[in-house]
């Protein structure tokens, strides 16, 4: 969907959404609940991640709404993973909030809410756990974010591309992880690279040196990186500071990591990812970066920008389903609407379609970090092994 | 309304955690902080069964509880060697192997992926998928369960390991079996954090490891800590509480990004102004309680059980040649003694002439490093405290070791041999046995404490008397270990003379009804008035033992001592 | 074995900073026998402190550093006062000392993340340089925490042999009633020794600070890994604390030599149960 066809519909929606008579299933308000890391160890994906959606509700409801009526964000915390918390989110979501579509994040929060979603078919659109496990666990749940398994094997044709044979790989020690390296040695064993070491820490922690010494003593061709932020930037720190100069590609590069890392250290790291770049010819990611960056002084990261598309999926979603008619605020109408269509605008540019297993396919980009920039050196085409 | 149901499920399943967690830390006194891994440990079993071996649930989760109660056992064992803060840092140790195991050992864990899919239960022909449906199970289970540890916490076996809880020394001297307390509380706490833990595993149907991290059992602790510890009801009110407030908070109206970082700060805050303005808990444990009328009734006058076949004058404890040494220094080199029944024989002797050692040797407390000890004839010598006070010997401690946080009463109940209501297995399956034993206990324990002239006391707290009752306590204590030789570590010092008119006689009066009792004391006008016989002990040995009239005309004797 | 010689040199570095955090959480516990949980965010907020007097201000990192340390000192006390010693006088049993402090621990790393964001706080290219010994690597940073704890643990050790503070503190130690009768200001005893202790960790958040920088959460494993070090080598015993936490790096480093390195912190508390099980006082002689 253009932007002009949303703004089009958006002004439809002011003129005609006055005189029309309230609907006995027209809820005054769409709320729109969201499941995220507001606190504990990592409470930073929270914040950016309801940053994200923040703005996408702004800018819906600047606009008239959805069809007239606004939309209202209900955030639940999860504590950096803990499920009980999210399911008690989940429950004070539907009874409280009475909301039929979250946004949640985190496999395992994701995962502990799948058969809620289930049972009360409720709209579930996740954008920030990775792990295959959120697969198949509710019909009415949804990723709009690539597979981490996905991108690392996009990571391991690009260090083939490159002409690497040896490789090292160090990753967190959590769902991610795990189902990160379990693809690279898939993948490349069948490209006939060999894996010379697969170093995991514990994911809240701050000193990996153990880690590090053991890829230096592999000596790799290349790293990849696979932790998300902001060990993705202490991993890059580490290597460089134990005088490895290799290669390194990463599946997760934000500002955050720049700033850990430093600039210095931070120049050349590749990154294999699903590429979110505001760049001309994506209005829709420009749209987001400038008002972000107006509101919090900073670059959103891919995590926001997740958040602000999922909540321009739900909106759509709403529309469709609303021009059916029927009681449509339920999660398996707006389920049923997407279905209808799978293809959404992205905020990373063009188009995104959600495939039969709920998660949405985008091109992977390769980037590489220049001066805390990133900038983008090629394309590849997304493809699931 | 569901999300109502799933804050009282969750009420539920932490009332189960905090009184169970209560009765290792509350009534056991084991400072040990890894009940969330048994919780996990529960939760995870009953996963593993039923997803990947196709266990029915109800099996599932029994073998859950048994093989976390085996566990539990496991982890009882650092607590038989260090205490305090040592225990903490071992079981918080223990907890974060179990979840670094949970979140490693991928293919039978699901590492940290966790376990999805997990069948839920199914009551009656319904599936408990609603956490209305399912508040119905949890709450009768916890019910349940509350019930149960309350029986437990007000048993002889509860009392027991209060008893423990107060002092590991002297509830030995009663005869209890310290290793065997530990591991069964232990076992019992960690068995039914299982009970949550599978009943959590099967409403979210879904379980991973950051669910059980040192973060859930720190918040159990808060709910024991908050609620009063000991106090079961208290351990409830303490869940209730923590589980509610942060849902409460919920209702604030704060700034969208931080407000959930203001709630946790607040929830920090509300702790600890509620334990800065009431550290004992909201609903603290209670020491002294009213009696039942019958048992006020029943108490007659006291008399010592008498003894089948005693005879007086016959050598019943004897040690020969014990020695024990500490590193470098002997604290006993070569003690011989033999004490009589009917016969009460006073231990003399400068400080660290070992009499307390001997004592110590006698009772089991220290294992001699050589020589032998036997009770009429039969040897024994490697038994452990409890055991030995179960064959008939009895000691006290010269600095007491009352139980002090308890009544005057369970002081002495505690004591009794003997007691059906000691095994656990008594206090659920033999409920009426139990019940009848323990009112006769308490007439008995009455008339003890007539008798030693504590009996308007009876329901008090030990820590608030005199020192004079303290010492009568302590005697009142052995005698209702019902032992045939008894060993008194100064009884009588420091006891004003009316007290000491009313001890003295006691003294004679066992003594006279066949018992052996042996006292160490250092007031000379006392020994010749209560001993028969007197040992002088210096360096480590019994030197002389004589008459006391004898011994106090040996001039070299009365010049070491007196100087 | 370039390996195991690299693991060997984290290992001593790493050491070296549980060390650091060890003798000054040995300190206060030892003397005043509490477990001040509230040590790993009051470290936190130091370095908070610390990098928003480099950051914001622009003060130089010296400057930053002592002024930290001041603040932590400050913050160490006022926890003492306002919470600890009511309750210790109440006569309340340790562990609800224990849990007034986690109390704390949660009121302080929430308000950090409300105060200063969520985001993680670095010094911008603040670089040691990179020095080889043969094959292995070790950072400025590394020999820089190593000096930094030796050099502390020197003058903490000359402090209590020499200092006016030091006798008094030593013979609260040993004996709490003991140095009441001969007529020692306990409580002055405590302040010196919280406001010590807590020095002590800002000294070593500012290590953390130009290592991997702050963010909120880091509080937890300071004050875990103190503790271990503290009660693996005895607890009032400056040496058992310093022992202790050099063993837990080098366990924690070079127990990795031929296991994957996700049991790295099972190794660790793997070791500490053995050693517990085996000393259940310490290594060195703990009271």
């Amino acid at each position: 969907m253009s932007r002009r066809i949303f703004l089009a519909s958006a002004l439809a929606a002011g003129l005609i959404g006055p005189v029309l008579p309230a609907h006995a299933q027209q809820p005054d308000v769409y709320r729109i609940g969201a499941i995220l890391s507001m606190s504990g160890s990592a409470p930073h994906y929270g914040t950016v991640m309801s940053r994200g959606a923040l703005i996408a509700i702004d800018e819906i409801n600047a606009a008239g709404g959805v069809d007239g009526t606004k939309l209202e964000l209900a955030i639940e915390d999860h504590k950096s993973g803990n499920t009980q918390a999210a399911v008690a989110g989940m429950n004070r979501l539907i009874t409280v909030a009475q909301s039929p579509a979250v946004m949640s994040s985190f496999s395992g929060p994701t995962v502990a809410i799948a058969p809620i979603s289930k049972e009360k078919e409720v709209f579930v659109i996740n954008g920030g756990g990775v792990s295959l496990r959120m697969i198949g666990v509710s019909p009415y749940m949804f990723h709009n974010r690539s597979l981490a398994t996905d991108l690392a094997a996009a990571a391991v044709h690009r260090a083939q591309a490159r002409g690497f044979k040896r490789i090292a790989q160090i990753a967190g020690k959590s769902e991610f992880g795990d189902s990160v390296i379990a693809a690279s040695y898939e993948v490349a064993k069948k490209l006939g690279l060999e894996i010379v070491a697969a170093e995991q820490f514990a994911t809240d922690a701050t000193n990996i040196d153990t880690q590090v010494a053991k890829l230096r003593a592999s000596r790799p061709d290349v790293v990849l990186n696979w932790p998300t932020t902001p060990q993705a930037g202490l991993v890059v720190k580490r290597v460089r500071e134990m005088g490895m100069s290799q290669p390194v590609i990463s599946m997760e590069w934000t500002g955050e990591d720049t700033k850990i890392a430093g600039v210095a250290n931070s120049n050349g790291v590749e990154v294999a990812t699903d590429y979110f770049s505001p760049t001309a010819d994506n209005a829709m990611g420009q749209r987001f970066y400038n008002e972000y960056k107006q509101r919090h002084g900073e670059d959103p990261d891919f995590y926001a920008a997740n958040y602000y598309e999922g909540v321009h999926v739900i909106a759509e979603l709403i529309r469709r389903a609303k021009i059916k008619g029927g009681n449509y605020w339920n999660g398996a109408r707006l389920t049923e609407a997407l279905w209808e269509d799978p293809s959404f605008a992205s905020v990373y540019g063009g188009k995104m379609t959600f495939q039969k297993n709920g998660v949405a396919l985008k091109r992977v980009a390769i980037l590489e970090v220049a001066d805390g920039q990133l900038k983008l050196k090629e394309f590849m085409a997304a493809r699931t092994e | 309304m569901d999300y109502f149901y799933h804050v009282l499920v969750m009420f539920c399943l932490y009332a189960i955690l905090a009184t169970s967690f209560n009765v290792v830390i509350g009534l056991a006194g084991l400072f040990a902080l890894s009940h969330a891994a048994f919780y996990a440990i529960g939760a995870y079993t009953t996963a593993i069964l039923t997803t990947a071996y196709g266990v029915p649930v109800f099996v599932a989760m029994a073998i859950g509880v048994v093989l976390t109660a085996a566990v539990g056992a496991v982890a009882a064992l650092p607590a038989l060697r260090v205490g305090g803060h040592y225990l903490v840092v071992v079981t918080l140790a223990l907890q974060v192997i179990v979840i670094d195991i949970l979140r490693n050992a991928q293919g039978l864990t699901g590492g940290p992926d966790g376990i999805s899919g997990i069948p839920r239960i199914v009551l009656f022909g319904q599936s408990l998928s609603t956490p209305g449906s399912f508040l119905v199970l949890a709450a009768i289970v916890a019910t349940a369960i509350y019930f149960a540890l309350r029986l437990l916490a007000v048993s002889p076996f509860g009392r027991a390991l209060r008893a423990m809880r107060e002092n590991e020394l002297a509830v030995q001297s009663v005869g209890k079996n310290v290793v065997a307390l530990k591991l069964i509380a232990f076992a019992l706490s960690a068995g039914t954090a299982a009970i949550a833990g599978s009943l959590l595993a099967h409403y979210i149907a879904f379980v991973s490891p950051q669910s059980f991290s040192i973060d859930e059992t720190i918040l159990v602790l808060a709910m024991i800590i908050l609620g009063g510890t000991g106090n079961l009801f208290g351990a409830v009110v303490g869940a209730f509480i923590l589980v509610l407030l942060p849902e409460i908070l919920k209702f604030l109206d704060l700034p969208v990004g931080t407000a959930d970082l203001m709630r946790n700060a607040f929830y920090g805050l509300m702790l600890i102004v509620i334990l800065r303005f009431r550290p004992e808990g909201l609903f603290p444990e209670r020491y002294r309680y009213t009696l039942p009328a019958e048992a006020e009734q029943a108490a007659g006058a006291f008399q010592l059980t008498p003894l089948a076949n005693f005879e007086n004058g016959a050598v019943t404890l004897a040690g020969e040649n014990l020695h024990k040494n500490f590193g470098g220094i002997v604290a006993a080199n070569g003690i011989d003694i033999e004490l009589r029944a009917g016969l009460v024989t006073g231990l003399i002797g400068p400080n660290g002439a070992g009499k307390t050692t001997a004592f110590n040797l006698l009772t089991g407390f220290l294992t001699p490093t050589s020589g032998t000890i036997t009770l009429r004839g039969r040897p024994i010598t490697d038994r452990r405290p409890h055991r030995i006070v179960h064959s008939g010997v009895a000691r006290s401690f010269q600095d007491l070791k009352l139980f002090r946080r308890m009544s005057v009463l369970d002081n002495v109940l505690v004591a009794f041999p003997n007691q059906f209501g000691d095994k656990l297995h008594n206090v659920y399956f033999r409920p009426g046995a139990v019940a009848a034993q323990e009112r006769a206990n308490i007439a008995r324990a009455l008339e003890i404490l007539e008798f030693v002239g504590l009996r308007e006391r009876a329901s008090q707290e030990a820590d608030g008397l005199s020192y004079a009752e303290e010492k009568l306590l302590v005697i009142a204590r052995l005698l209702a270990t019902e032992a045939e030789v008894l060993l008194l570590d100064e009884p009588l010092s420091g006891l004003d003379p009316n007290t000491l008119a009313r001890v003295l006689p006691i003294v004679r009066r066992l003594a006279a009804q066949g018992r052996t009792v042996c006292l160490i004391e250092h007031n000379l006008d006392v020994i010749r008035e209560v001993c028969d016989v007197a040992a002088y002990l210096d360096g480590g040995r019994v030197l002389t033992i004589g008459r006391p009239e004898e011994l106090m005309k040996d001039p070299q004797l009365l010049e070491r001592y007196i100087q | 074995m370039d390996l195991i010689l690299q693991l060997l040199a984290n290992g001593i570095s790493n050491g070296s900073q549980y060390a650091l955090l060890g003798i000054g959480f040995g300190l206060i516990f030892g003397t005043t026998g509490i477990v001040h949980f509230a040590y790993g965010p009051v470290f936190a907020a130091s370095a908070y402190v610390m990098w928003w007097l480099i950051a914001a201000l622009g003060l130089p990192f010296p400057v930053a550093v002592v002024l930290g340390m001041a603040f932590a000192a400050g913050f160490g006390v006022l926890a003492y006062l306002v919470i600890y010693e009511p309750l210790v006088e109440r006569g309340s049993p340790s562990f609800v000392v224990l849990v007034a402090s986690l109390g704390l621990f949660i009121v302080i790393a929430n308000t950090l993340a409300i105060v200063f964001g969520t985001d993680a706080k670095t010094l911008p290219d603040f670089s040691y340089g990179i020095y080889f010994l043969g094959d292995v690597v070790v950072t400025g940073v590394q020999i820089a925490q190593v000096l930094v704890f030796m050099a502390v643990a020197l003058a903490l050790s000359a402090f209590l042999k020499y200092g006016t503070w030091g006798s008094a503190i030593r013979a609260v130690t040993d004996n709490v009633d003991m140095a009441r009768i001969v007529g020692i200001d306990t409580r002055k005893v405590a302040i010196v020794v919280f406001a010590i202790g807590s020095m002590i960790s800002a000294i070593a958040a500012a290590n953390l600070l130009v290592r991997e920088g702050a963010s909120t959460h880091i509080g937890f494993f300071a004050v875990f890994y103190a503790f271990i070090a503290v009660v693996v080598g005895g607890v009032g015993s400056i040496r058992g604390a310093a022992i202790g936490g050099l063993l837990l790096g080098l366990v924690e480093s070079t127990g990795m030599w031929k296991l994957p390195t996700e049991w790295q912190s099972t190794i660790a508390f793997l070791v500490l149960f053995v050693v517990m099980l085996w000393r259940p006082t310490g290594l060195l002689r703990g009271n």
